[in-house]
């Protein structure tokens, strides 16, 4: 029976409530532990295609008459064009097309950052179109140009018209009981994702059905986005994306590209590709928003944190969401006195796109920080000060599963190591070890739904609409489907990445895939094995007969299971945890730092493929690290306009920057998250490591860093600071 | 746009002149350099290493690996770049690859580009010069540069000898051009003196493939006398007396970072040489 | 428009197109080879590696015009140990960097078949991995004649 069921879903710490139709019983849990087929490694399904070049991605598709489109991006930080001449870009050879302002979605009149999209144009070739913009002609009438966040705070310029504020206990009683206050500003800077296919879509019209091929990470929501932009039935939008070259978050919408190209596609009456060049993913595709935060925490000479408080700006740029930078303060210790005020300041800089855990790795640097910075005043471990500070609840909500005390228990022989490694220190080179935890969302939601296809052949088939971007999807998938009916994983076949061919798959983050469509995937070769098991009984076949002499006799007839992603558990906190420990070399003379040891352990729930999962935290230990050492975005202060905009000025580690990284999950099924039992994992691995290299940092040197990324400008303020400080006479932080 | 090969120097007339093309290509498509016509020259310019007379045309990746060459050379060849552009990349066409400055490689009406401002001392400079860094604040991106600087190489073209050095000028009002080659001239080899030591210390922000945060050359030559030249800390590869050079530095606002580091690798540079 | 020879895993290609044409262009516009990606177009990521020659470049910034060798792409490699040896590994994500990363990967093998870590790390330190893949593909390396 259809049960219809409102139900809360959580996406980057964003919450809504959703109504969603239950169809099928709840299936019971798998046990904990690697099964036949679940919690096995298992080598990626569309691995061989893309390590050979043969996989397809938007950027490799090429339609019969396609036209290339080139943008028009504002010089200017802030400008009105005020009178656009898109007439000399038609005499060039080659331009089919041009269109201005308010002739797509995301082609405005007013420029509020250099590189917002103005006019486009579709020619023969894209360097044909580049022409055709460059002849355009434009009147800009310049405006006030605003880059400061805390001037823009100041004059109450927000993206959200109130700053967000928390608060819980008595603050400043607390603070002033406190036998310890410490206080301190952490800033981080503005990342790009850089994902290295760039943001493209090509549209293709046939007849009244719009054709989106597009790199995405939700296909799902890209159709419905384009539909309502259209104004076209949900139905006439297929949305197509089977392999993509990278997001982390960037991905999740269909902006401007893909309305040109739309756009220029109906006007043409040809495919259209609108691409952005690399230059365009490093000025208009997004980013991880700068951040300052104010921050103070007050704390009893036992180590009972009692008070923490934090005035956090985010640089969300011209438009964007106000993360949630707070959020750790707000959840990760047992802490009774919290208040937080978050401001989301609008600038005339590019708009924030979530990236791995919006807000959240900003927190936890500076949080993880801080309360290293209170460890050290108080004389106590940070380990154990972490471990009196234990959060059993989130303010007051059980969770639904947190081992975060297990991955602290692994996390001990790591940090053991910490009296060998600065042993290990001499003249020039001094080692430490920081560590830092992390907390985080993960559990997904309903819906996303999945079909399970057999044939008399035994082989069975996995539909969903769902997209992989790279984290292996596919293959966690047909493992969920194979361990269900009790087939080898190689009888088991994923379709994905076509809306016109599967039903609803949810985003792919938020760390949502896995706990969003693994049971959906489950459920589906549930209904199908007990079609199959229907069958078995009517042709009075004994127990553990095998699948495919079951379906043997059905010639061209199918099985069809179908499956749906069942509601979240009530009442309860889904959430991620972990703890990262870190062992850093400085080189004091030269402010060089070598990230050289990462123990990375995870509370994500049941881990379908440990071979997967381990990718996971090595690439978001990876980045992380780029994050904290050597990836900046920077602005010319007088005009706004961005600098970095190229790879050799924005960098990002290479193999040579990989430190030793060990992988550890607590791998304990979250009884109560769905029948899987699984939790995300794209994004926890990048939430604690840039605190845990700072903090690694402080105990290698004594030198408190309180800026990302730490540059050899900041590693020698710092050391030039503390030896100051020792110099007055005040202990550098051991 | 038209591509020629010619075989000899006597079939060069006019163009510019490509060999690896990593610097050339890139600069062409960014509209930041012009050309009706590319003259190859790889038929032209002698690759190689033979008995102390090195090829201009010889790539960083074979320089790498060439056993009798210093070891500043080799150092700066090997730290230099990716293998990809270290197989491609020319010593000639490395020793005349223009700044990294992002205000210049960006278009911005700058000195260099022939306009009245030095947008970096303005703005955003913090990977730029703390020498010589009054007009022009850009900083030069040559390793194997500053290496040749310190090993004394003698430079050879179509048309002159001279000491590599004289390669470089500071820009200025009447002349913006960081390089001296004239119009048609081609380098071609690079000479070596015997030294006794030498050596290349590099500060990037990453491991590998980046350009010179500071780099350090110091090589002692036959005489006894030590000779050292830096990357990234001028518009040019930046020749300097000893340590004592530092104190004199002009930094910017957010270049002073610069200074501790350059004054660290040259310690250890000199301690290096013995 | 000016004529060009190109041998392609061992194909000859006769193509027109105008000097300034890059490489990678050539390969995925003209020929269909679209397994060489262009990530930067600039030479600044790695993602388009061919081998001219056996030797790894850039082919973005290559021009096709001037090319002296013969060109070997991902394609030419689709049965190279190192595919298998990669997918094992799990040293792919997204997949997007992986065809450079493998033709950089079969260079060095050619030239010195058990690399060590050190060895391997500088080889293809001109790969840019945005999904942070290196250990695997590290690994991948290590273990290509297993």
């Amino acid at each position: 029976m259809a049960r219809l069921i409102r139900t809360e879903k959580e996406v980057e710490g964003r919450f809504e409530e959703v109504w969603i139709v239950v169809e099928e019983d709840p299936l019971e849990q798998w046990p904990e532990g690697p099964l036949a087929v679940v919690g096995r490694p298992a080598a990626r399904q569309d691995g061989p295609l893309r390590v050979r070049g043969e996989a397809r991605y938007t950027a490799d598709l090429k339609l019969l008459g396609m036209l290339h489109a080139a943008v028009l991006r504002s010089p200017h930080a802030h400008a009105r064009a005020q009178r656009i001449d898109l007439g000399p870009a038609f005499e060039l050879p080659g331009v089919r097309a041009a269109i201005g302002p308010g002739e797509a979605h995301g082609l405005e009149e007013e420029a509020g950052f250099a590189g917002a999209a103005v006019a486009a144009v579709a020619a023969d070739t894209f360097a044909q179109a580049r022409a055709g913009v460059e002849a355009i002609e434009v009147e800009w009438e310049e405006l006030e140009v605003v880059l400061d966040p805390d001037d823009a705070v100041k004059r109450g310029l927000l993206t959200d018209l109130e700053p967000r504020r928390y608060e819980r206990g008595d603050i400043e009683r607390a603070l002033a009981e406190a036998d310890v206050v410490v206080e301190a500003t952490y800033r981080t800077q503005t990342v790009l994702h850089n994902s290295l296919e760039t943001h493209q879509a090509v549209c293709e019209w046939q007849g009244d059905v719009l054709h989106v091929y597009i790199s995405t990470q939700y296909i799902w929501g890209i159709r419905q986005a384009v539909a309502d932009t259209l104004g076209l039935p949900e139905d006439k939008v297929r949305v197509v994306c089977e392999f993509m070259g990278g997001g982390f978050g960037s991905k999740n919408s269909p902006d401007e590209y893909t309305y040109i190209a739309a756009e220029l596609a109906k006007r043409t009456g040809r495919p259209v590709r609108c691409a952005l060049t690399r230059r365009e993913e490093h000025t208009s595709a997004g980013n991880r928003n700068a951040t300052i935060q104010r921050l103070r925490a007050g704390a009893r000479s036992d180590g009972t944190i009692v008070a923490l408080d934090g005035e956090f700006t985010n640089s969300v740029g011209w438009s964007g969401w106000n993360a949630s930078t707070e959020g750790p303060m707000r959840m990760l210790y047992d802490c009774e006195n919290v208040r937080t005020v978050t401001y989301g300041a609008q600038l005339n800089t590019p708009p924030m796109k979530a990236f791995r855990a919006p807000g959240f790795v900003e927190g936890t640097f500076g949080l993880e920080c801080l309360v290293d910075e209170v460890a050290a005043r108080l004389d106590v471990d940070p380990l154990e000060l972490r471990r009196r500070n234990y959060a059993n609840s989130n303010e007051g909500t059980p969770f639904s599963s947190k081992n975060l005390e297990d991955c602290y228990r692994r996390a001990e022989p790591h940090w053991e190591r910490r009296h060998e490694v600065r042993a290990s220190s001499d003249a020039t080179w001094k080692r430490g070890v920081g560590m830092a935890s992390q907390i985080w969302y993960g559990g997904g939601g309903p819906p996303s739904y999945a079909w399970v296809r057999l044939g008399s052949d035994g082989r069975a088939t996995v539909i969903t609409a769902m997209q992989d971007i790279g984290t292996g999807t596919r293959t966690a998938m047909a493992q969920i489907a194979a361990e269900e009916l009790g087939l080898p994983l190689e009888h088991v076949d994923v379709v994905l990445g076509d809306s016109a061919r599967g039903p609803y798959a949810s985003i792919s983050a938020g760390s949502s895939t896995l706990p969003s469509m693994g049971p959906a995937v489950r459920a589906a070769a549930a209904d199908a094995r007990e079609q199959v098991e229907d069958i078995a009984e009517q042709r009075g076949l004994a127990k553990g007969t095998p699948l495919e002499e079951i379906v043997g006799v059905l010639e061209e007839s199918q099985i069809l299971g179908k499956g749906a992603r069942g509601p979240n558990p009530t009442g309860m906190s889904v959430l991620t945890f972990g703890v990262h420990v870190v062992e850093v070399a400085v080189d004091v003379e030269t402010g060089e730092i070598v990230v050289e040891r990462v123990a990375a352990i995870h509370d994500v729930g049941r881990i379908v493929n440990p071979l997967g999962a381990s990718s996971q935290v090595e690439g978001g230990v990876i980045q992380g690290i780029g994050h904290t050492l050597s990836e900046q975005r920077l602005l010319d202060p007088e005009t706004g306009r961005i600098l970095t905009t190229s790879l050799d000025a924005y960098r990002m580690p290479t193999i040579a920057d990989v430190p030793e990284i060990i992988c550890e999950f607590v791998d304990r099924p979250d009884e109560h998250l769905t029948n899987l039992g699984s939790k995300g994992l794209g994004e926890p691995p990048i939430v604690p490591i840039a605190a845990a290299i700072a903090n690694a940092v402080r105990d290698a040197t004594g030198a408190d860093v309180h800026e990302l990324p730490i540059s050899r400008e900041e590693m020698l303020r710092a050391l030039e600071a503390a030896k100051q400080k020792e110099k007055r006479g005040a202990p550098a932080a051991v | 746009m038209e591509l020629l090969r010619p075989s000899s120097v006597a079939e060069i007339d006019g163009g510019v002149f490509v060999h690896g093309g990593t610097e050339v290509v890139p600069l062409l498509r960014e509209g930041l350099l012009e050309a009706e016509r590319l003259v190859d020259v790889r038929g032209i310019v002698p690759r190689g290493v033979r008995d102390g007379v090195i090829g201009a045309g010889t790539t960083l990746a074979e320089l790498e690996a060439e056993p009798g060459i210093p070891d500043a050379l080799r150092e700066a060849s090997r730290l230099g770049a990716s293998p990809q552009l270290r197989n491609m990349g020319s010593l000639g066409g490395n020793l005349l690859q223009e700044t990294r400055c992002w205000y210049w490689r960006l278009g911005y009406d700058c000195r260099l580009h022939g306009g009245d401002r030095c947008h970096a001392r303005e703005g955003e400079h913090r990977e730029h010069a703390i020498f010589a860094n009054g007009f022009c604040a850009s900083a030069h991106p040559s390793d194997v540069a500053a290496a040749l600087v310190a090993l004394g190489a003698l430079l050879r073209t179509n048309r002159r000898e001279f000491p590599v050095e004289e390669l470089y000028r500071l820009p200025d009002e009447g002349n913006r051009s960081t390089t001296t080659l004239e119009d048609g001239e081609l380098l071609l080899e690079v000479e070596l003196p015997q030294v006794q030591a030498s050596t290349y210390l590099k500060a990037m922000d990453r491991k590998r493939w980046a350009f010179p945060q500071v780099g350090v050359a110091a090589a002692r030559h036959a005489d006894g006398s030590t000779r050292i030249a830096l990357a990234g800390v001028a518009p040019i590869p930046w020749r300097i007396d000893g340590i004592d050079a530092l104190d004199s530095v002009t930094p910017l606002p957010r270049t002073e970072w610069k200074v501790p580091l350059a004054r660290a690798l040259v310690h250890r540079a000199l301690s290096a040489l013995g | 428009m000016s004529e060009l020879r190109l041998t392609v895993n061992g194909g000859e290609h006769v193509l027109d197109a105008p000097v300034g044409t890059s490489l990678a262009h050539v390969l995925r516009e003209e020929l269909g080879l679209t397994g060489t990606k262009i990530a930067c177009n600039e030479g600044h990521c790695g993602a388009c590696t061919v081998q001219v020659d056996g030797v790894p470049r850039l082919s973005c910034i290559t021009l096709a015009h001037a090319i002296d060798g013969e060109v070997t792409t991902i394609e030419g490699l689709r049965d190279h140990p190192l595919v298998d040896a990669f997918v094992r590994a799990d040293a792919v994500q997204c997949g997007f960097c992986t065809p450079g990363q493998v033709v950089s990967a079969a260079a060095l093998v050619a030239a010195n078949p058990q690399p060590t870590q050190e060895e391997i790390r500088h080889a293809m330190a001109g790969n840019i991995c945005r999904c942070g893949t290196y250990p695997k593909i590290e690994e991948a390396i290590l273990s290509w004649q297993d």
